[in-house]
């Protein structure tokens, strides 16, 4: 191993708080231009409010950021934070943090969830919340040691330049004697060289004595970390307990959590064997239902799907209880053990790699008309090693080879590589380009927006039907589900706050399958619940898998079963044992609406977060091309006639192409009525006075947006 | 026989999943019945023929990602 240099610029010795209901009371600030380490108290209206985790962060961000400060601006900061019940061993998934800052794809505030433990880490090291501003002159590492109760700055040297192995060194390095108690936060050389850069944040492995880790990969949290010129932060811990957060009801948090981890232990392997397949189960579904991203979200389908599917990843993936925070029998966090890559750095060299999931799977394979599950393995190693997004990566490669087939670029654009659909090799060659910031991939590596502006701008290729086919929606490239037939997942993506990422609303099934929401108010509603139900989760340190990818038997013959209100229950018990703040089931919405509406109004600070930024391209709606519609043609012909009474007798397949478009995106701007409507927003997407004076975020600040974008009542 | 949900029931050759589900009386939307390991989607529950002897549970899947 090389060898490396930590030099200590600063240092603070703290006092250690004691937890209190889950609250450590005080967040970590560091400033990295100045070195400067400070502790700032948390208030009761903080808590009260924004509860935690993604609350705690937007509060701390609104503070530190004007409305035209830019991602890449020193007062930018990263936030990381997990929550009241983050830390909770035996509930599952008690283990999450919630990352945020500026974003570099949208320019606006981007969140994004991750396991690992660092999160509660931090807040038993005697921090609910961290954030980081300035930017550093040399790379450095912050080293937040709560058995110590010290707080350091390194100025690092000769770190490995990737995640995987800064990751392993660190933990080595700081953990030598108890490696189970080190978190690190690192990115990688694609982070600095894009702007979808991750960050990945471990999580240690007793039983195969390496450190594992999850990714924060949405919106180019890594690249800001990378910007800063941050090399890892790190947290130390020792041990942890029921007692750790001291909760208010330790006798109920202990029923609660004993009545969940026993019921997915008994249910999970009769339902989804995320325990032994993780989320690769819903490869197979997702394609029998039309519904897996095939070839830039052309298709729902492959006849090859199942070559990547649960089944092959169920070999692959190396056998153990694998959950990203103690005590998850969820356990879906799977990998592949002596992997060994065709290409890059690696090539021929046995690694671990964390995954693949579901997203990675479609994203950066199907998506890309790639079948080979050996090849998004490596894509998947690579990017998370790189510090690169899944997601981002393979929404961006996939629009960039359905320009190439289309023609509108060429060979002359991208270096010489074909890009047709399924060549694995040019996949992976533009993935390693992306990391140097050389070649084409200097021009993926800016994501589906700016490559839309280029595209038009440098080769004057036409802006419409880029429009139609780049799929990113306020910047952020699309995750990995197909919503041309879910109008209600049309919206749960468009009018998603940070954009169209599916962990805000997953509607897909309850739409299309089950029919639960045939109205547009029946839809506005669920976009309403469900986006502040889904919010929650991130307030408070969860993971949200546990909710309903495992459900109880007999959830389907309660009144409302989307909502497993078994289970939210559950949760409101857990929530009201720890931090002593008694609620009903229903009490957690009106909690989220507050911290949802405040993010909405922080977009709306950035210049963004109205009506004109919910868009879609077309291909998220509808078919975009004859090619696409002649492949479903009897569903749309049959829409087009019984649904909309259009005679289309003698009519060309352009003609029913754009009539169904115009229909579609009719529908679509119905739905934006309704559900702002059903929020208590204006017509044009923003909260009325009388929404926030009801949720107690009428603070000044937020009335004089409300006023300058001309919303008084 | 097979086994549905834990429980034992008559077997009926060349049965389906929607044969199945109408015998039960059961009209929720299932979206996925996993048989013997392995899910079968809505889609094919027309057409899936249930084997002697399988063990099936009806997966009431409500969540995506
Ligand atoms: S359900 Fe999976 S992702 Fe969620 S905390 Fe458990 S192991 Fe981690």
């Amino acid at each position: 191993m090389k060898t490396f240099n930590l030099k200590e610029i600063k240092s603070l010795t703290y006092q250690r708080p004691e937890i209190q209901k889950g609250y450590a009371n005080q967040t970590l600030c560091v400033d990295i231009t100045s070195a400067d380490i400070s502790i700032k108290p948390v208030s009761d209206q903080m808590k009260q409010i924004f509860v935690g985790g993604k609350g705690f962060d937007l509060w701390l961000l609104w503070h530190a950021v004007s409305g035209t400060t830019q991602w890449t601006d020193p007062e930018n900061t990263i936030c990381i934070a997990s929550g009241p019940m983050g830390g909770t061993p035996s509930y599952p998934g008690s283990g999450k943090s919630i990352v945020t800052s500026l974003s570099p794809l949208t320019g606006s505030v981007i969140d994004s969830n991750v396991g690992g433990y660092f999160g509660p880490y931090l807040k038993f090291s005697g921090f609910d919340a961290l954030e980081i501003n300035g930017q550093a002159s040399r790379e450095v590492v912050v080293y937040i040691d709560g058995v110590s109760e010290t707080v350091t700055i390194f100025e690092a040297g000769d770190l490995p330049e990737d995640a995987y192995e800064t990751s392993s060194v660190l933990t080595q390095h700081f953990g030598n004697e108890k490696p189970r108690g080190i978190s690190v936060v690192s990115t990688g050389p694609g982070a600095k060289n894009s702007l979808m850069g991750c960050l990945n944040v471990t999580w240690y492995d007793p039983k195969r004595k390496r450190a594992r880790y999850k990714q924060a990969g949405r919106g180019g949290l890594g690249t800001v970390f990378a910007h800063k010129g941050i090399k890892a932060v790190v947290a130390r811990w020792d041990t942890v307990s029921m007692n750790s957060n001291n909760p208010a009801d330790k006798e109920t948090l202990k029923v609660v959590a004993k009545s969940y981890s026993r019921e997915i232990v008994e249910l999970d392997p009769k339902q989804n064997e995320m325990a032994k397949i993780g989320t690769t189960h819903l490869v197979p579904i997702m394609n029998d239902f039309d519904l897996l991203p095939t070839n830039n979200f052309k298709f729902g389908q492959h006849k090859m799907a199942s070559l990547i599917g649960k089944d092959v990843y169920k070999d692959f993936f190396d056998p153990g209880f694998d959950g990203c925070w103690m005590g998850c029998t969820v356990a879906c966090s799977h990998g592949v053990k002596d992997f060994v890559p065709l290409t890059g750095p690696y090539k021929g060299v046995k690694v671990f790699v964390d995954g693949p999931e579901y997203e990675t799977i479609a994203g950066c394979g199907s998506n890309l008309g790639i079948f080979d599950p050996f090849t998004i393995v490596e894509i998947n190693f690579y990017c998370d090693a790189y510090g690169l997004d899944t997601i981002s990566v393979g929404t961006t490669m996939a629009f960039a080879m359905e320009c190439f087939e289309m023609g509108l670029i060429n060979e002359s654009h991208t270096g010489g590589l074909n890009l047709n659909f399924g060549n694995r090799d040019a996949a992976l060659e533009l993935l390693h380009q992306v990391a140097r910031g050389k070649g084409f991939g200097m021009v993926l590596g800016q994501g589906v927006r700016q490559m839309k502006k280029l595209f038009t701008s440098e080769f004057g290729v036409d802006a419409q039907i880029l429009e139609d086919i780049g799929m990113e929606s306020k910047g952020l490239e699309f995750s990995e589900y197909m919503t041309k037939e879910s109008l209600a997942q049309q919206g749960g993506y468009g009018m998603a706050l940070k954009g169209p990422q599916h962990d805000e609303a997953w509607l897909i099934f309850l739409d299309m399958v089950h029919n639960y929401m045939p109205t547009f108010e029946q839809k506005a509603e669920a976009l309403h619940w469900f986006p502040m139900f889904r919010t929650w989760f991130g307030l408070c340190g969860l993971c949200k898998l546990p909710w309903n990818d495992i459900v109880p038997e007999d959830n389907k013959d309660t009144e409302e079963p989307a909502k497993v209100i078994k289970h939210m229950t559950w949760y409101a018990q857990y929530f009201g044992a720890v931090t002593g703040r008694n609620v009903v089931p229903e009490d957690l919405i009106t909690i989220s609406e507050a911290v949802y509406n405040f993010q909405r109004i922080f977009n709306l600070k950035m210049g963004f977060g109205t009506r004109a930024q919910d868009t879609l391209p077309y291909r998220a709606m509808g078919p975009v091309t004859e090619e696409e519609y002649d492949s479903r043609q009897e569903r749309y012909d049959s829409q087009l006639t019984e649904k909309h009474g259009i005679d289309i007798e003698g009519k060309s397949t352009a003609e029913k192409v754009a009539a169904l478009r115009k229909l579609r995106e009719e529908q679509y701007e119905k739905l934006k009525d309704a559900v702002y409507e059903r929020r208590g927003w204006t017509q044009n997407g923003i909260p009325t006075v009388k929404t926030v004076k009801r949720l107690n975020i009428d603070f000044p600040a937020v009335l004089e947006i409300l006023k300058k974008n001309g919303v008084t009542s | 026989m097979i086994t549905l949900d834990g429980e034992q029931m008559p077997w009926k050759n060349g049965m389906t999943i929607s044969f199945l589900l109408q015998e039960i009386a059961d009209d929720h939307p299932y979206a996925v019945v996993k048989i013997n390991g392995r899910y079968v989607s809505r889609p094919n529950f027309d057409t899936h023929v249930i084997p002697e002897n399988a063990e099936i549970f009806l997966i009431p899947m409500i969540a995506g990602g």
